[in-house]
């Protein structure tokens, strides 16, 4: 029933017959939790880097003269030579995209790993689902600012989840 | 098969044969009713994609072992009863 008979391949490719034992184990390693989050731990810090780096071109916090040592004499940044220039610029604009890649594929993770077992418990997929997780989530990423910030968050990420989701479940106009 | 738990006539061909059948009816009868009853409670009817996603396949999971746990205590249960009600009179159950 899974698999056509004679094994028709697809053009250009080996046959991909689902029934395999490798295949099947690595599709339930991906449809698992597990699976899940992690690979949207991956894909969020992957885009957090780019939007780092992006974001990272446009701060005005950029130190204009360097960190001289102890006691020691502080250079503006213009007037070392280009290659130093470029280290100091490129060393900037790595930390901050780290950072931000970090941020983004804890949000990830966090997310993905609640929502799954969210609607692994309940057995249900609706919106509720995102909502409760964007709402854990929020709450753990600001859990270091106190009751009111672990709130907010909690209904500020709730929201933005659960407008997400209502946008992607919109039926399609065909 | 009038001698049900004294020494019974082997069944001919024939009989197993219905045996079989009938058993085969059962089997297919229950999968069906399974089939039925899971994808009304588990598989809402939007169908925004093909494939069954976390929340349904779990759902699919937890009510089939459902089922089948019902139907094995409701048949000892009905078991039971026959064999209350008198062994070798009541022994049909329901067909």
């Amino acid at each position: 029933m899974n698999s056509l008979p004679g094994g028709i391949s697809p053009p250009g490719g080996r046959t991909y017959d689902p029934n395999d034992p490798n295949i099947k184990a690595m599709n339930a390693m991906m449809e698992s939790c597990f699976g899940k989050s992690a690979i949207a731990g991956v894909m969020g810090f992957g885009m957090g880097g780019l939007f780092g780096i992006f974001m990272a071109s446009m701060s005005y916090d950029t130190p204009f003269h360097t960190a001289g040592g102890p006691g020691g004499p502080v250079k503006p940044v213009a007037e070392l030579p280009l290659r130093e220039q470029l280290k100091v610029g490129f060393r900037d604009m790595g930390s901050r995209s780290y950072s931000t890649a970090k941020n983004f594929g804890k949000v990830g993770l966090l997310f993905s790993g609640i929502e799954c077992g969210i609607e692994g418990f309940r057995a249900k997929n609706d919106l509720a689902n995102g909502a409760a997780a964007g709402c854990l989530t929020g709450g753990i990423l600001a859990r270091s600012g106190g009751p009111t910030a672990v709130a907010g968050g909690c209904a500020a990420f709730a929201a933005f989840s659960a407008a997400i989701d209502v946008w992607l479940r919109q039926p399609k106009e065909e | 098969m009038s001698f049900f738990g004294l020494g019974r006539p082997q069944p001919t061909s024939a009989e197993k044969v219905a045996a079989v059948e009938a058993e085969m009816k059962l089997l297919t009868e229950m999968v069906n009713r399974l089939t039925r009853a899971c994808q009304q409670k588990c598989v809402p009817t939007d169908y925004r994609e093909a494939e069954l996603n976390k929340g349904e396949s779990v759902c699919l999971d937890r009510c089939a072992a459902k089922f089948f746990d019902v139907h094995l205590k409701v048949s000892e249960q009905l078991q039971q009863e026959s064999q209350k009600r008198g062994g070798g009179a009541g022994f049909g159950f329901g067909g």
